[in-house]
């Protein structure tokens, strides 16, 4: 058990990648804050934590409001006292839409809740971390964030901004035995793809990687729980790449 | 089936980590190294551990050595799932108008060179496998430079782009190739040349983290890319340096 006893809040953790990370940190001991806007999915995951026998809440929240996330961190701090893992994984990627024809609203809709939401979350877990000298936080970024994608400007401007974030907010907390890093997934087998593209061509797109291995959210959640135990105390401000050697940075 | 682990440089500060943590999860290390004397430590104190091991001398920029070792193990253990090259360093700190030809060369070799061989004769072992997983080493200059270490700096640069070529070229095999990239690691010998006072002061105001490496921090790292969790893992780069250098 890695992660025994080590209290992990999972932003974005109803579904997809977050799911994935949520049950494999319970698998490991963790007690898991579920969070998400989904509030009853969330829930269910909770309640799928439990049924492995590992303590867990689900909280519905907004990560982009700033009102809502305080209430996850006090949900938090109500139920298990502490926070040892704080892993950033709800976002969107949605519209599709080229530069021009962007509105401001789904620019902002974008940014908030992909990069906001890792300000407001740190800014909660961030002083607790500080006062017990430990903690692990852990973001989602995105290959995209790397090399663009049209008709995903904002998509990819938010990925590239939280490399930034984390790479600062390492420096910062450093001293204080924190690590802060990033993880870049490739597309992988979640719904998230499936918003825009037909089934077929979202097969095509995971069959076609280098390496013949279809990236699925448990491949990332491996990684997740790689960062969040102690073998990699000395690893911060890195951005890691898990895609089926898709690209290589 | 139990694991084996070929490690070139697993006589050394991190390489001998890489095979204790290896040995710890139950795979069979091969332990080879130009000091044939640390290999066969390194190896007694696996075994008296309860560990799996094995010793042997090398020299990775002797293409017909690399060769008879490789066909050796592969022939005594019957496959080679893990190759780790760890061998390498930094000899000297020069300016370029003092290095040598042969000081250029016998860097790039010891690094650049001695990968390649190592690569050229297990890759198609573990292709025929179906599986296997090769881990090279570079280093946080390989990414930055360094002044008075450009062939240390061009290697591991060099390591960087051979392991994404490689990983290219050997994943429809599911052969998976990674470079780990060690920031200021206290190695013994790293330590003889400078005093534990004199290197805190040099390094750790400088990392976010507070600290320079042990060993053990990269043998996890090394360990990690062994293991199914990163089965999807080909191709990158992962520096592991307390936030030294953040790429």
């Amino acid at each position: 058990m890695r992660l025994k006893d080590k209290v992990a809040v999972i932003t974005g953790g109803a579904q997809g990648i977050g799911r994935a990370t949520a049950l494999m940190m319970g698998r490991e001991g963790a007690k898991v804050v579920v969070a998400d806007l989904q509030g009853e999915k969330a829930q269910s995951v909770a309640n799928e934590l439990q049924g492995m026998g590992a303590q867990a809440i689900g909280v519905a929240v907004n990560v982009a409001s700033e009102s809502s996330v305080k209430q996850m961190a006090k949900a938090t701090f109500e139920h298990f006292g502490r926070v040892d893992i704080l892993g950033n994984i709800a976002g969107i990627y949605y519209p599709k839409a080229s530069v021009v024809d962007l509105s401001e609203a789904d620019w902002d809709r974008t940014i908030d809740i992909n990069l906001g939401s890792n300000f407001l979350c740190c800014r909660e877990f961030v002083p607790a971390m500080r006062k017990q000298k430990s903690g692990r936080i852990i973001s989602v970024a995105s290959g995209i964030g790397h090399y663009g994608m049209r008709q995903f400007s904002h998509y990819a401007a938010s990925k590239a901004a939280i490399m930034g974030f984390v790479k600062s907010l390492a420096r910062e907390v450093g001293a204080d035995g924190i690590t802060v890093n990033a993880i870049c997934p490739g597309s992988a087998n979640t719904s998230m793809p499936r918003q825009h593209r037909s089934e077929e061509e979202v097969m095509e797109r995971l069959r076609s990687t280098p390496l013949p291995h279809i990236l699925e959210p448990e491949d990332i959640a491996g990684s997740f729980l790689f960062l969040a135990s102690d073998a990699a105390a000395f690893i911060t401000g890195q951005s890691y790449n898990i895609n089926s050697g898709n690209y290589m940075f | 089936m139990t694991q084996v682990a070929l490690i070139a440089g697993g006589g050394g500060g991190i390489g001998g980590a890489v095979a204790q943590r290896m040995a710890a999860a139950g795979i069979t290390v091969v332990i080879a190294d130009n000091d044939g004397g640390a290999a066969e430590r390194v190896k007694s104190e696996i075994v008296a551990g309860g560990g799996s091991a094995d010793a042997l001398a090398i020299d990775v920029t002797v293409a017909r050595e690399v060769k008879a070792v490789v066909t050796d193990v592969a022939k005594r253990f019957g496959r080679v799932d893990i190759l780790a090259n760890i061998a390498g360093g930094s000899a000297y700190t020069k300016r370029i108008e003092e290095l040598t030809w042969a000081q250029w060369k016998e860097v790039i070799d010891a690094n650049l060179k001695g990968t390649f061989l190592m690569c050229r004769e297990v890759a198609p072992i573990m292709q025929k496998q179906k599986s296997g997983r090769i881990l090279n080493t570079a280093s946080n200059y390989g990414v930055t430079g360094s002044a008075l270490r450009t062939p240390y700096a061009a290697a591991k640069a060099g390591i960087i782009t051979f392991t994404k070529s490689l990983a290219l070229e050997l994943a429809p095999d599911h052969v998976l190739a990674n470079t780990v990239a060690p920031g200021p690691t206290d190695t013994p010998r790293v330590m003889q040349k400078e005093s534990p006072e004199a290197r805190q002061q040099r390094w750790w105001p400088n990392i976010p983290l507070g600290r320079t490496a042990l060993p053990q921090d990269l043998a996890e790292m090394y360990y990690f890319l062994t293991t199914p969790e990163s089965a999807a893992i080909t191709g990158q780069t992962f520096h592991v340096n307390g936030g030294v250098v953040m790429p």
